[in-house]
């Protein structure tokens, strides 16, 4: 991520940044406005980010809340049922998405999960839009497979940036680095088993089976979402913190 | 009008008369409103309070859709114009009101099983006839009479009663006496608290105090208290005796 | 009316399954309270409270007014508390909620009805003036514990506030600005502080200084104010399931010890504050050559 500059709401991306490649159309990404015929502006404040190959551009920011996107996995936490689907609630304080009552793997009218109000699902957007509930579904409905989707029980979901959640969700590159530069969750994990679901919402669930690791993962997670550690602080800490529950 | 309690050290009797540890007069009844689902009238010496009980059932405040596995219990006091000393109108939104409300409410809500009446409410109705002391003690005392008249399943009785020190706090003497259920009087010029129990074994449930109390008299205070509401529980459970006796002779 | 969002089943199991085990989520012990920051504004009278990310704001002012009639020797003393949609999206603005009605009594209960502030010292002429001294505090973040910061807040600014002098002739009263005379300190008789212990299990489990979400799993609480020379200014336990009595006992001991580490808190850092102030008297402060205020 060599070519990054940081962009307030209003200015203008320079054309030296657009991607190098000459075919295909450019594709802007959240928080960048195309105004004809060849000036692109920032609508917020951020870091621009581009990806030469596919020809896109778009700008990370770290505030705001969770606006639902279609294919987003998120942790979804139930409110209440009704006849033919739960209410959930992606993050507090706003309109709740709902969840087939069938929208599960292998689920059918004689068999489905009872859930009650207050479980957590791990869910994948499914509509999202200004003027629709949003619709999420813990399969994927052309395949009829869970791919790792379903009720989370028990464990611990720490709340997170959505921000961060993105980062942890980047992936490795071609040379095994993590691309969003958090390595918590893989360092971690070579000591110590446990199970993650991250969601874009701004949740992590995790269950390790044992408490204390358990708490140690989530503080871990917090420190560096808060404090923002670099790849090396992160190290660090996760070597002091693995020490202190004995691993 | 303060009163002189330096007269208690001489004889070691309150001013209107009783020892440290006795409770005034109680006298309860059951089912006194026919139109409620469960009502009582309690008196504690001259605080007397009038209490309606409606309920299990629909909630009448429409909230949207109530999704709540547990019962609401709402607490609703009105007190009465002519129930203290000088005639007062105290509204119903006074923060001391709302706050005896929100009080007994969570009191109650331990106590009764709330989880077996999903999406529904309580209302419990309290009317202050005459103030004399131990006002939160009074109300709890009866509202603990009208729920088991309405029928309402509960772990235990809550009974509540209040107790103070003949220590001021300004002073630390050695040789106060803690008193048990004071009076009108005796609650403007000592320090007092209010106690409820429930479950036996020395639980409590309602702990209020608002008056400066240096921290060694509080054990004293505390362990009257819990005496007292051993006492308050025992009448109760006669004049419930008494009730339910009443109801099986009259079939 | 919007609501705090409830934690969802996983994260209320979890919290209570770690308490058992004795740890907390952000690896507190049980009777650790979150960093306590204070810190006091430009002007006197204003106090900023933050534990942990709660964070409370209090200022004073003073004005001249008529006292009451039945209580023609005191002054006035008031306390209005304010939980905003800043604090967090549960508030409403101009609508008394539970917690902000069970706020202002505990303050009122912890800090006027104990005689923390000396009323008669604000009365100038009886009868006809007096000081009113108004309190506002203002939560601005709401993550658990409001009493607490809300009530060392208070007391912090209560301690830092000076109001005008005033010199009576007579009838006449005149008012001095902050300029013209060194403005006199309110007079205190104690600093009580609120001490909220929230407990678990029925009262197996007791936790100081309890985040909002320890708050939203906890089967109750009891808060007790008291000041440093042991004296309890209130206590309330407002229902919850039962504990026993001498639990209540243990709650005011802890509850002490808690106290006195404020009262250092609030001691040590108004001294800062007034070192930081004092520029060597007014002489020092009206001649040409001082160091001027870096903008």
């Amino acid at each position: 991520m060599a070519d990054t500059a940081i962009l307030l709401p209003g200015e203008e991306v320079l054309s030296e940044s657009l991607p190098k490649s000459k075919k295909g159309t450019l594709t802007l990404g959240p928080g960048l406005r195309h105004i004809p015929p060849s000036t692109i502006l920032s609508t917020t404040s951020g870091t621009l980010h581009v990806d030469h190959k596919k020809a896109a551009l778009w700008i990370e920011h770290a505030h705001g809340r969770y606006l639902p996107a279609v294919g987003d996995l998120v942790i979804a936490q139930i409110h209440h049922s009704s006849a033919e689907a739960y209410a959930c609630s992606l993050t507090p304080n706003t309109p709740f998405a709902l969840l087939g009552q069938l929208a599960f793997e292998g689920a059918n009218k004689k068999t489905r999960p009872q859930l009650k109000a207050g479980d957590l699902v791990y869910a994948r957007i499914v509509k999202a839009s200004k003027w629709e509930d949003t619709e999420i579904e813990c399969y994927n409905s052309s395949t009829g497979k869970a791919e790792g989707m379903g009720p989370l029980s028990g464990g611990m979901a720490f709340d997170v940036s959505p921000a961060f959640a993105r980062r942890l969700m980047m992936g490795t590159d071609k040379n095994g680095k993590q691309k969003g530069e958090v390595v918590v969750l893989e360092e971690v994990g070579e000591k110590v088993r446990f199970e993650v679901a991250v969601g874009r919402n701004g949740k992590v669930w995790v269950d390790s089976g044992s408490v204390k690791e358990t708490v140690v993962i989530g503080r871990l997670l917090k420190e560096a979402d808060e404090s923002g550690l670099d790849v090396e602080a992160q190290r660090k800490a996760i070597k002091k913190a693995l020490k202190e529950v004995g691993k | 009008m303060p009163l002189d309690s330096s007269t208690y050290a001489l004889a070691h009797l309150r001013v209107d008369g009783r020892r440290w540890k006795e409770l005034r007069r109680i006298h309860g009844q059951m089912s006194t409103q026919a139109a409620a689902d469960g009502s009582s009238y309690f008196e504690m010496g001259n605080t007397k309070i009038i209490c309606t009980v409606l309920g299990p059932r629909q909630p009448t405040k429409s909230g949207g859709r109530d999704q709540s596995r547990e019962a609401i219990i709402e607490v609703e006091i009105g007190v009465a114009g002519f129930s203290g000393m000088d005639r007062k109108k105290r509204s119903r939104n006074d923060k001391r009101t709302q706050e005896m409300q929100y009080t007994i409410s969570s009191a109650f809500a331990s106590t009764v099983f709330t989880s077996q009446y999903p999406h529904s409410t309580i209302t419990i109705v309290l009317h202050v006839l005459s103030q004399d002391g131990a006002l939160l003690a009074a109300c709890i005392n009866a509202a603990t009479l009208a729920l088991i008249d309405a029928g309402v399943p509960m772990q235990d009785y809550i009974a509540a009663c209040t107790t103070g020190s003949t220590a001021s706090y300004a002073s630390n003497d050695e040789d106060a006496d803690p008193l048990l259920d004071l009076n009108g009087m005796e609650e403007l010029e000592l320090p007092f608290l209010t106690m409820g129990t429930s479950g036996g074994e020395d639980k409590v449930n309602v702990l209020v105090m608002e008056t400066r109390i240096q921290m060694p008299r509080l054990e004293a205070m505390v362990s009257v208290g819990l005496d007292g509401c051993k006492q308050v529980r025992n009448i109760l459970d006669g004049i419930v005796r008494e009730h339910g006796k009443k109801l099986l002779s009259s079939r | 009316m919007p609501r705090e969002a409830d934690p969802s089943n996983n994260e209320r199991e979890f919290v209570l399954s770690a308490l058992r085990e004795n740890v907390r989520l952000d690896g507190r012990a049980f009777d650790q309270f979150r960093d306590v920051d204070l810190a006091f504004g430009e002007e006197y009278g204003a106090a900023d409270v933050r534990i942990g990310k709660t964070r409370v704001m209090v200022k004073i002012s003073a004005e001249v007014v008529t006292p009451y009639a039945d209580r023609k020797f005191d002054g006035i003393f008031t306390i209005s508390t304010e939980l905003s949609p800043i604090a967090s999206p549960a508030f409403e603005v101009g609508r008394q909620d539970q917690t902000e009605i069970l706020l202002s009594r505990l303050l009122e209960k912890t800090i006027r009805r104990s005689g923390a502030l000396d009323t008669e010292s604000l009365c100038i002429i009886a009868g006809q003036k007096c000081f009113h001294i108004r309190a506002d505090v203002h939560v601005l973040d709401y993550d658990g514990n409001i009493a607490d910061a809300s009530c060392l807040a208070l007391v912090a600014a209560l301690m830092h506030f000076r109001r005008p002098d005033v010199e009576v002739h007579g009838e006449d009263v005149t008012v001095f600005g902050l300029r013209e005379r060194e403005p006199i300190k309110l007079q205190m008789q104690h600093q009580p502080f609120c001490i909220t212990t929230s407990y678990f299990d029925g009262g197996e489990v007791m936790l100081h200084d309890a985040s909002l979400l320890e708050e939203q799993c906890r089967e109750g609480e009891v808060i007790i104010s008291i000041n440093r020379f042991g004296e309890v200014c209130q206590i309330s336990k407002y229902g919850g399931p039962p504990i026993d009595g001498l639990s209540i006992l243990t709650c005011t001991n802890m509850a002490l010890e808690k106290a006195k580490m404020l009262d250092k808190v609030v001691k040590a850092k108004l001294e800062e504050d007034e070192k930081k102030r004092d520029k060597g008297g007014l002489m020092a402060e009206l001649r040409a050559d001082n160091e001027r205020e870096q903008g």
